[in-house]
């Protein structure tokens, strides 16, 4: 058990219904992982029972050598809800100290953290604003910067990058990769493709299933295909004919 | 249970607050509005009530025992008017001009002086006043009776005669200068409390859910019994602020008289905030948006507007309805509180309601953490 994040034959039933349908995965240490799939997926479900807020109905889910759910690794994992998760009425450091407070930061940690994550996204002078006065591409950089704030080895993010503008993405991807590079692991989902090339791993997933794997040039050689869209529409078909 | 992190909720809850003007006001002047309102609806008394005479005592020589009952009438009370025969002036209570028709016999007085001095065959419908009131409104009806009854027994007292019992109730054991807004101020604070810690938590919570604030905090280290705690101790604050500001309103607008430790009776609203904090907590996880959490308000205020001795006291509530009073915890609040403030009763007396409270504290924290905890 090497790996950050395992998943074995994963399923999460729904009243009948199965969101993820005998999922298995891993992600490796320092490495990016993209859990790629349309609405509906099942991707937002794999990310909840690793954050421990959903139970898995068979199967299992380990993170950081623990299975999960288990609070013991809560302090060690940063996740980023599909939602913005923030407190619209109170400012960006009102938001980030009770956040950080929650980690157990002490007041020093928090100031230093929380001054250097805002130079990262950008939004130093946004400070003492209402969270509910920024714009949503604001709100998504303090989003994330939430989730940063207690520098986590995990991390989990629920499709940071959607409704954030393309300049601000390639951003964030940016920053991505500096945080791969600090040896920090992270499972991202998203459904916009193309940006998924910037991540060590894909994932594709479909109706609950994982349907492809490799790294996005691999995906592309073995659909002879040159967009990640593509890529997914080839499996996806395939897929439907078994 | 780690403090420092729990106190992290209380100071964010407070601070959402302090930020949102919408929520300050819901806090403040809602309940200030609503102890005004019932304040000055219920200190009126009964005053200026049209009532219609018919007096058809000739009297004795020129001495009128009926006009005397008439001039004792309480004119702050009464506004009479005379009316020559009883269907007229029951016409006028039927037609709403009037609130009840009172009307002398003929030879009342006369009648009245023959059977004080011991004439026996005496006809008891010559000695006696008939009152036709419109008892629709017992507000209304039962103050003219009071009134019409106390002139009688001042008049017959001022003609040297004494009644052969009396009652004296000028002394008082409890609230000697009591009005009835006294009795029901206590109710009404906690009943603010009760409904809008509620609300608020019921808000709050539905909003920690839909926003995703409620999924980054369970994938923290954060406990739930923590986050619970946390909201507790944040509406504990906020219910005692609300009710120093309530209790203010109530001595400055309407003179309600504090006997007893005001810090006690703040200290059984906190407990009773608590209580609705947990209730809160638990509905919240029955609603998906903030409009179905509205939903269950009526729920939550309207037994316990009706039922917890707010206005009548628990022994005036029907016997089979009484098992709910009971199960509410403003029943508890209501009694302590009104003994504290009205009273002047310390610990030592109200200790069984302050248990009680205890008691739904604890279970409702223990479900709310229980509630939280469960996964999917
Ligand atoms: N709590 C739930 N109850 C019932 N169905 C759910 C629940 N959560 C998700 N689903 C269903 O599971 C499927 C996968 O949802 P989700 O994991 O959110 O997908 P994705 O994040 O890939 O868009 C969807 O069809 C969704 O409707
Ligand atoms: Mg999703």
């Amino acid at each position: 058990m090497k790996d950050d994040v395992c998943i074995r034959n994963l399923e999460k039933d729904f009243n009948g219904f199965k969101a993820v349908n005998n999922l298995s995965l891993r992600v490796k240490h320092g490495e990016i992982y993209g859990l790629l799939g349309p609405n509906g997926a099942g991707k937002t479900t794999a990310i909840r029972i690793l954050c421990g807020l959903l139970r898995p109905s068979s199967g299992e889910a380990y993170v950081l050598g623990t299975k999960v759910p288990d609070p013991g690794v809560a302090q060690n994992i940063g996740y980023m809800p599909q939602e913005l998760a923030l407190y619209r009425n109170l400012t960006v450091h009102e938001n980030l100290a009770f956040y950080g407070e929650v980690f157990g930061l002490s007041k020093r940690q928090i100031e230093t953290r929380e001054q250097a994550l805002l130079k990262l996204v950008d939004l130093e002078t946004s400070k003492n604003l209402l969270v509910d006065e920024l714009s949503g591409g604001m709100q998504h950089r303090i989003s994330l910067a939430c989730t940063l704030l207690h520098e986590p080895q995990v991390l989990f993010l629920d499709e940071p990058t959607v409704g954030v503008d393309p300049d601000l993405r390639a951003s964030f991807w940016r920053y991505f990769e500096e945080l791969r590079d600090a040896g920090i692991t992270m499972l991202i989902t998203t459904h916009y493709m193309d940006e998924a090339r910037h991540c060590d791993r894909i994932g594709f997933m479909r109706g609950g299933r994982l349907i492809a794997e490799g790294s996005a040039r691999e995906l592309l050689e073995l659909t002879h295909t040159d967009s990640l869209e593509g890529a997914f529409l080839v499996y996806s078909r395939t897929e439907g004919l078994q | 249970m780690n403090a420092s992190r729990a106190f992290a909720v209380t100071k964010r809850v407070l601070r959402d607050l302090k930020n949102d003007r919408r929520q300050l006001a819901l806090i403040f002047i809602a309940p200030l509005l609503v102890i005004s309102i019932f304040g000055v609806a219920f200190t009126g008394s009964v005053k200026d009530v049209r009532v219609v005479v018919v007096n058809g005592d000739t009297g004795v020589g020129n001495s009128s025992l009926s006009d005397k009952i008439i001039s004792n009438f309480d004119t702050s009370v009464l506004n009479v008017a005379y009316a020559n025969s009883e269907s007229d002036a029951v016409g006028q209570v039927q037609n709403g001009s009037a609130s009840a028709a009172i009307v002398f016999p003929s030879h009342f007085t006369q009648s009245v002086v023959a059977r004080a001095s011991g004439q026996t065959s005496v006809a008891p419908a010559n000695t006696t006043i008939t009152l036709l009131a419109d008892k629709s409104n017992p507000n209304v009806s039962d103050p003219i009776i009071a009134t019409v009854n106390t002139a009688v027994a001042q008049t017959i007292q001022g003609l040297g005669r004494q009644a052969p019992a009396s009652v004296d109730s000028s002394n008082a054991v409890y609230g000697a200068n009591a009005q009835f807004i006294d009795f029901f101020a206590p109710g009404i604070i906690c009943i603010a409390v009760w409904q809008l810690t509620t609300l608020l938590t019921l808000i709050s919570f539905v909003g920690e859910r839909t926003s995703g604030t409620l999924f980054r905090l369970l994938a923290s280290p954060l406990k739930e019994s923590e986050l619970v705690v946390g909201y507790a101790v944040a509406f504990g604050i906020i219910g005692i602020a609300q009710s120093a500001v309530l209790l203010s309103a109530a001595v400055i607008l309407f003179h309600v008289t504090i006997v007893g430790d005001v810090l006690l009776a703040f200290g059984v609203i906190a407990l009773l905030a608590i209580v609705s904090e947990g209730l809160g907590i638990m509905l919240s996880s029955f609603a998906r948006r903030e409009a179905q959490a509205i939903q269950f308000l009526p729920i939550v205020v309207l037994p316990a507007f009706l039922l917890s001795g707010v206005f009548w006291p628990i022994q005036a509530i029907p016997e089979w309805l009484r098992p709910v009073s009971y199960v509410l915890p403003t029943t508890y609040a209501v009694e302590a509180v009104r003994s504290v403030i009205l009273r002047g009763w310390g610990l030592d007396k109200i200790y069984p309601d302050v248990i009680a409270l205890l008691i739904f504290a604890g279970v409702f924290l223990v479900l709310a953490t229980i509630l939280l905890r469960r996964r999917e």
